[in-house]
């Protein structure tokens, strides 16, 4: 009787074990708040399904009139990270997106909802692929210290633009006309479009100096804009940013504007 | 002249107008530009969530890049519109009636009435959006059953100077106020005012339509990132929200502040702080013994201040609102300012206070559970001679709403509500209570 | 109840360790005899003409041609061998499970062009990504079942990545250069090659079994025949393509 006992207690134990694994998959975590999945069901119904879908795919009835099209979860690849490019984002990147939306496209900032809800969205946005319960989210990425910008910094910045081929999309002027613009897409065959850096200082990932810096280290996955992690060093990343904030007709601080016009 | 304060006054006192409130809105015209369903700013539309109300205080903007016009097909024509066929049932236990039919001189006595059949509402039509990136507008024809007016019509200069707590407008607007009566989740003839904000004591000849109605003016308002901290001061011409400059020439004074805060566990709570000052005219200039439109004068003042909550406990929500109100006492009276000594002996300003309790259960989108109870209470008469609780009333209302689609397209609702009120010393020959009952079922439905 | 729990574990147990054995022995004898098969991937009728690319945009890959580039998603050779087929074992082995190679497989960007065209690997297996050429690309890989992942990198770079999961066979596209498409297969065993120019192919060390082959082609799908290779037997195996 013993062991049936014995065994009885492993099994529960272990289905107990699943039952835990199971469950953190369907959690999220974002500072001190726990997303629930069951509970951002209930607001994904609410606010989200017609345009990413039921099935998280980013087939919404909505998605046919959106351009770029919504994001299809099932894929687990998205655009604003923490984290490298083909790695899974942090659940507070997914939370910083919804509370920011996305420059330029059909999210809105969906930071009217109390910081609970978002934090249940990411985890259920997490429960569409499988790939959040296989996969850890890849190590965030260090943001050193920005520079000051300098014409120095600037004309750097102008030269990798060239060399790094930025201006194959984006445009000799950064308006998003490069001669491979055309022929983009995303991941799911859609026709996407380059940013347009003279559209104003408004970014698809948050605004900042460090935001921009992020996304060249990160890269925009699902999208054509690669990861710059290997191919530039940090200080030529901060001349890369002090380089597009100058494309910018709509720059608000004016600072870098004014170092170039020295 | 004040056409809408006369028409809230009957409705008080005497009751039986229907369609006075068939002007709240979901915005289908808003679904159809981004996509979005109703659900995602309306709690339970016409009921705004703090997503919806954010929108709106954007200046009916997303804010990610995808506003202005310029980004939708150009055959887009931002404009929706409603309408409520229903069926329902209104009865008066005291309604005044001839004592012979027929003969206005046979003398008034009371009897129970009751009247029911199938109806309409009139039709609204919404035309809103954005002319320009950060210029809103919206106009609000109404066609009633019997007339067409223009319940709003406005423009907004939106995030001046790029702060978010820097918007203007200008024209006919619904004031800010703590629930909105353009919102009411209830379409009965009489659960769907809020009495508060239209209540004027007995014998009162305050102009002042109530806080309920559309005004002319300008408003200057603001609010954070998340729509936590809102705050709104328009200032209006004394005319009521009617056109043509019928009453005076003096301005009154809105303000509504509001704060939210998240709770773990419960959700949003909100506390608020509003006040009207206002002046209305107690007598006219006059040709040939009839007023001159717009030259009121003897202008006295009143207000009307309070507090309201907006409490969330999961899936429960809780409106909670107190008014006070205060009538000058020539108003009060009826008196003309130049006419002191025809006040009647002990004749004091109007005091009173009143308040109401609305819950919302809102399992999911497709369903919300409503109930309201509502009352006023006189503290203190005009006229000594006034028995002392003639004018109060309370009102409870239940119902639901039940959104059998979920689109992007278009918005319909099945609605059941009933109603009960009391309004004490309201019968007009016994001067004992008044009690009305209305029940509605019918379909609301916008496109 | 006891004895009927513990006869559960011991069939169990021994199921796990014949599996094991067996996986053992199948590879044992593979080593002794291994069994090969070969052929040739045959285009018939009219092969289609590539059509020319234009690479003008970016100068440092004009430069790096002197007669014009042409596509290369159909390349037949003189006699009719179709090149570019990843050839391999889709159904047949045992479920064991193979170890990637040491060595890595080698995808190189060269003359704006990916050499080779089409790369099959193993799952797991590195691939070395080598830019030669003095622009910059970035190499994109768009998997199904794969993860994305999307990374710039200038001449000289180095570059290691893997795939781990089967997909016959994840795109590879070079936004910078849209003409650059590539293809790389990643099989979960060993057995798989992908046809040469005149449209040949072996697959070499098989163990004794009965397979089914699948040769996969970028445009033209893909083809399966059953075939069973004895101990050391070699065996001639053809696919036939058309449009």
């Amino acid at each position: 009787m013993s062991n049936k006992s014995g065994l009885i207690r492993r099994v529960a134990i272990s289905i107990l074990i699943a039952w835990n694994v199971a469950g953190y998959a369907q959690e999220s975590h974002v500072g001190n708040l726990v997303g629930n999945a069951r509970r951002g069901k209930a607001l994904y119904q609410r606010y989200c399904i017609f345009c990413h879908g039921q099935y998280g795919d980013g087939r919404g009835e909505s998605a046919a009139y959106l351009d770029p099209k919504p994001r299809d979860f099932t894929k687990a690849a998205f655009k604003c990270r923490s984290t490298p490019s083909g790695s899974l984002p942090l659940d507070s990147d997914l939370y910083d997106t919804i509370t920011r939306g996305i420059h330029a496209s059909g999210m809105p900032s969906w930071k009217p909802l109390l910081r609970q809800e978002r934090a249940d969205l990411v985890a259920y946005v997490k429960t569409f692929s499988p790939s959040f319960q296989e996969e850890r989210p890849g190590a965030p990425v260090e943001i050193p210290p920005e520079p000051p910008p300098s014409t120095e910094s600037i004309q750097r910045g102008s030269e990798l633009f060239q060399s790094m081929n930025c201006w194959s999309c984006h445009g000799k002027d950064g308006r998003g006309n490069g001669p491979s613009a055309v022929s983009l897409t995303d991941s799911k065959g859609n026709p996407i479009k380059p940013f347009d850096f003279t559209s104003g200082p408004t970014f698809k990932c948050g605004n900042t100096d460090r935001d921009m810096y992020r996304d060249l280290v990160t890269g925009l996955d699902g999208t054509p804009m690669p990861s710059f992690a290997s191919a530039t060093t940090a200080d030529q990343r901060w001349d890369l940013v002090h380089y597009i904030r100058t494309l910018s007709t709509a720059n608000r601080s004016g600072h870098i504007l004014q170092v170039k016009g020295r | 002249m004040p056409i809408r304060k006369s028409i809230v006054l009957e409705f008080l006192m005497l009751g039986a107008l229907l369609g006075i409130t068939e002007n709240a809105h979901c915005i289908p015209a808003f679904a159809r530009k981004y996509g979005l369903p109703c659900s995602a700013c309306h709690e339970a539309w016409p009921m705004l969530n703090n997503f919806g109300q954010t929108f709106k205080d954007n200046g009916y903007q997303l804010g990610n890049g995808r506003d202005a016009p310029i980004y939708q097909d150009p055959g887009y024509w931002p404009i929706m519109f409603r309408t409520t066929p229903f069926w329902h049932r209104e009865n008066n236990n005291r309604q005044g009636v001839d004592s012979i039919p027929g003969s206005a001189a046979s003398g008034l006595i009371e009897r129970n009435v009751t009247t029911s059949g199938f109806d309409l509402g009139g039709v609204d039509f919404i035309a809103a959006g954005t002319l320009y990136k950060n210029i809103s507008v919206f106009v609000q024809p109404f066609i009633g059953n019997s007339s067409v007016t223009l319940s709003q019509a406005w423009a907004r200069l939106d995030n001046l100077a790029g702060s978010r707590w820097l918007n203007l407008k200008m024209g006919k607007f619904e004031l800010d106020e703590p629930i909105s009566q353009e919102r009411s989740l209830l379409l009965n003839n009489t659960g769907a005012l809020y009495y508060n904000y239209f209540f004027n004591p007995p014998g009162d000849r305050n102009l002042f339509g109530g806080i309920g109605l559309p005004q002319l003016g300008i408003e200057v308002s603001g609010h954070s990132a998340n729509d936590y901290t809102r705050y709104s001061v328009a200032m209006v011409s004394s005319n009521s929200g009617a056109t043509g400059l019928p009453t005076n020439q003096t301005y009154d004074v809105y303000a509504n502040v509001n704060q939210a805060f998240e709770v773990p566990r419960l959700g949003m709570q909100q506390v608020g702080v509003y006040a009207y000052w206002g002046q209305s005219p107690t007598y006219f200039q006059t040709a040939g013994g009839t007023p001159l439109p717009g030259t009121g004068t003897g202008n006295e003042s009143f207000y009307r201040v309070g507090a309201y909550g907006h409490w969330f406990v999961k899936r429960f929500d809780f409106y909670t609102f107190y008014l006070h109100g205060y009538d000058n006492v020539f108003l009060g009276n009826g008196v003309p300012a130049n006419q002191a000594s025809t006040l009647p002996v002990g004749a004091l300003a109007p005091v009173w206070n009143g308040g109401f309790v609305e819950g919302h259960y809102n399992p999911t989108p497709r369903w919300v559970f409503i109930s309201k109870y509502e009352l006023t209470r006189m503290s203190r008469q005009a006229n000594p001679l006034l028995p002392p609780k003639l004018g109060n009333l309370d009102t409870w209302t239940v119902g639901y709403r039940w959104y059998p689609i979920m689109s992007t397209r278009a918005g319909l609702a099945w609605t059941q509500e009933y109603s009960h009120i009391a309004n004490v010393g309201a019968a007009p020959v016994s001067h004992l209570d008044e009690i009305r009952d209305s029940y509605l079922m019918g379909f609301d439905f916008d496109f | 109840m006891q004895s009927r729990y513990s006869v559960l574990i011991i069939s169990i147990t021994a199921l796990v360790y014949s599996v094991a054995v067996l996986g053992v022995r199948t590879t044992a004898s593979a080593a002794d005899s291994p069994a090969s098969i070969s052929g040739e991937v045959k285009f018939q009728g009219t092969p289609p003409k590539p059509t020319r690319i234009d690479v003008s945009q970016d100068p440092l890959c004009a430069k790096a041609h002197s007669t014009p580039l042409t596509t290369e998603d159909i390349l037949v050779g003189p006699d009719g061998g179709l090149a570019n087929v990843v050839v391999y074992i889709s159904d047949g082995l045992s479920t064991q499970t193979f170890q990637p190679p040491q060595q890595p497989a080698v995808l190189e960007q060269k003359g704006c062009q990916y050499k080779p065209h089409v790369l099959a690997v193993q799952s797991n297996q590195k691939i070395n990504i080598i830019n030669s050429d003095e622009t910059t690309h970035n190499i994109h890989p768009s998997p199904v079942n794969n993860r994305e992942w999307n990374m710039t990198q200038p001449h000289g770079m180095p570059l290691e990545k893997s795939f781990a999961r089967e997909e016959v066979a994840v795109p590879v596209k070079c936004n910078v250069h849209p003409w650059m498409k590539g293809y790389i297969a990643v099989l979960k065993n060993p057995y798989f090659a992908v046809s040469d120019k005149e449209g040949h192919f072996s697959l070499k060390d098989l163990p004794p079994g009965s397979y089914t082959i699948t040769a996969w082609q970028e445009k033209l799908g893909t083809s399966v025949q059953k075939i069973t290779v004895g101990a050391g037997e070699n065996k001639t195996l053809d696919f036939t393509f058309k449009q």
